[in-house]
């Protein structure tokens, strides 16, 4: 019998962690030892409600249990907010392209994050951190809306920033009194000699207009538009190339992406829209 | 490949349907519509001279399916072999499109393939092609070149039966009783007739000629106003997509049943306004004028970049069926000769 690409594995949310108002983290244990890539994406069902694809936020190492960062965003997102521990739910994938770490090897890896788009760079984060020694070095650009909309505080504003080989910088757009660090969208943070360009690869991941601006920015400060890796969201639904919702050009997103070189689809209109 | 004469088309489907069920194209109207075949009806069996108005891949990818289950997962049922009558060459080329999809790439989708693997394809010759029709601009014929079990051409006195696969010809074999020679004469008659009938197509699309490949022209035209254009007599209604056999869009949802929950399959159209829209609103193609271009890009662009085939089979059916009136041979045409301008004009600025 060939494989059904639309049957779900049944999991079940065991833990749900609170990250921000709007952000929760679902810790999904799936029937049976599941595998991904770094930066694929899986289609989690909300058994009799809907499906929707997400880029798993944990370590690719971790088989047994997978972490989901979700933001609360539209009619699934919304119910998955509602749920319990014990929840049952669906998982299909992996999908797609995770980020291609055999390039990164012996580079630079510059990554510039913002909002939710934190969850699929905590995963690509937590497999470079464990090889750590592959890489020149590790820096981040994150930001958010206010120090309280940061995902993965504990360890964003601890353990992470000690990491030998790890440069970590933070900003949001705006911030009462506590906050000491910079304020300014993520692009004000990005600077020409943050990592040496010709040896360095970045990747992207935040909300369109955000990686918009910064992929603009890095262009101006000399990155080619193949080494800047971009995670792009669009409304993908069957995750295996077919049923036409998350078309870039001739890609299919699920399938081709959903990691992509700026320079792959920089020809294609509305790639940011 | 085994070519006989019957001088009945009935003889041909009551041995077909004797094995399996049968669907053949039945006049509704100014048209034809597939249902299945009853070998006891007295009426008369009809050739359609011209494709149904409904599209085939209603045979392979139903309107709505189950497509999972849960908690227990669904095993994809068996299909039941089913013969269809009067596929015309735009049909077949259809399905070898769909195929690329459904059958040929990574992840099959079991569904489609076992009700291809079922279908026993029974094409015939397009005596009639009609006023929308335009397969000749995309390499088309008005008889089947690939891709059926048996083709039917009418001819004096009964019918052509030519195998096209070795089902075809085993059914031939084994049914031979039924069947004669072809006398050489109607042989060349049947060239002859479809000869005429291409004549005839082409002559109905004498006007749309393109010096350029409608590839090249469609890259060339991403900044025209055509599409808007268009899009202000299209009233959404969807047609276009739903009744064309190379459109394969669908969605996924998920419902609650008594004991448990199905995942269903249902054909969805990218001239819906929420088609790519993202949860929190992005929207690659929020304008009407936008999704036009988009689905022609992928009929006559993408897909060709993807698979080497155009996405579209020149059947017209979308051209009978837009409420609005869009003619996709004059939006190609007009794209085409706004390009032809632009070149002029810039060759006259080079001089």
């Amino acid at each position: 019998m060939s494989q059904n690409p639309y049957q779900p594995i049944n999991g079940e949310i065991v833990d749900i962690i609170d990250e921000s108002p709007t952000i929760k983290t679902f810790v999904v244990v799936p029937e049976g030892a599941f595998r991904f890539e770094t930066g694929q994406f899986v289609e989690l069902t909300l058994p009799g409600v809907g499906e929707a694809p997400f880029t798993p936020s944990s370590s690719p190492a971790d088989t047994e249990k997978m972490e989901i960062t979700i933001m609360k965003a539209g009619l699934v997102t919304d119910l998955l907010h509602n749920c319990d521990k014990g929840q049952k739910v669906g998982i299909r994938g992996p999908y797609g392209n995770g980020y291609p770490l055999a390039d990164f090897v012996g580079k630079e890896v510059y990554i510039v994050g913002g909002g939710v788009g934190l969850a699929p760079i905590r995963s690509l984060f937590l497999t470079l951190v464990d090889r750590i020694k592959d890489f020149k070095s590790v820096v981040c650009r994150f930001g958010a809306k206010t120090p309280d909309d940061f995902i993965y505080k504990n360890t964003l504003f601890g353990s992470w920033q000690k990491i030998d080989g790890v440069k970590i910088k933070l900003t949001v757009d705006g911030a009462d009194g506590d906050w000491s660090g910079n304020v300014g969208v993520v692009t004000t943070i990005l600077k020409k000699d943050d990592v040496d360009i010709k040896n360095a690869v970045v990747v992207v991941c935040g909300p369109p207009i955000m990686m918009k601006y910064a992929t603009m920015k890095l262009l101006e400060f000399g990155f080619q538009a193949e080494n800047i890796y971009l995670s792009m969201e669009k409304n993908m639904s069957c995750g295996v190339g077919k049923c036409g919702h998350c078309m870039i050009g001739k890609y299919y997103v699920c399938k081709d992406g959903p990691v992509f070189a700026y320079g792959q689809i920089k020809e294609y209109p509305d790639i940011w829209d | 490949m085994k070519t006989v004469f019957v001088g009945e088309l009935k003889t041909l489907l009551d041995a077909v349907a004797g094995e399996t069920d049968l669907y053949v194209p039945k006049r509704s109207g100014d048209y034809y519509i597939y249902s299945k075949y009853d070998p006891s009806a007295g009426a008369a069996v009809e050739f359609n001279n011209i494709r149904t108005c409904t599209p085939i891949k209603d045979f392979l990818f139903p309107v709505c399916e189950l497509a999972a289950t849960s908690p227990q997962p669904l095993e994809p049922k068996e299909i039941k072999p089913f013969a269809v009558f009067g596929l015309k060459d735009c049909d077949l080329r259809s399905i070898e499109i769909l195929d690329k999809v459904f059958a040929e790439e990574e992840f099959q989708d079991p569904f489609y393939v076992k009700r291809r693997e079922s279908m026993f394809i029974i094409s015939s010759d397009c005596s009639q092609p009609g006023e929308s029709c335009f397969c000749n601009l995309f390499d088309g014929q008005v008889f089947a070149q690939k891709g059926f079990d048996l083709n039917v051409s009418q001819a004096r006195d009964g019918f052509i039966i030519e195998a096209g696969s070795e089902k075809g010809e085993d059914f031939i074999e084994k049914h031979s009783r039924l069947f004669t020679d072809v006398p050489e004469m109607l042989l060349a008659e049947r060239d002859k007739n479809r000869a005429e009938a291409q004549k005839q197509l082409e002559q109905n699309n004498a006007e749309y000629q393109f010096d350029t490949p409608i590839k090249e022209v469609m890259e060339n035209s991403t900044d025209s106003e055509v599409f808007d254009v268009e899009a202000k007599n299209c009233v959404e209604c969807q047609a276009c997509t739903r009744i064309c056999p190379t459109c394969h869009c669908f969605y996924l949802y998920d419902t609650r049943q008594k004991d448990y929950f199905a995942k269903m399959k249902m054909w969805d159209s990218c001239m819906r306004q929420a088609y790519a829209a993202v949860a929190g609103g992005a929207n690659p193609n929020k304008v009407l004028g936008d999704r036009i271009k988009h689905r022609l890009m992928h009929k006559f662009v993408y897909f060709l970049d993807r698979y080497g085939l155009d996405m579209c089979v020149g059947c017209g059916r979308c051209v009978d069926a837009g409420v609005g009136g869009m003619d996709i041979r004059q939006v190609l045409k007009k794209l085409s000769e706004e390009l032809k301008d632009k070149d002029k004009k810039q060759a006259k600025v080079a001089k």
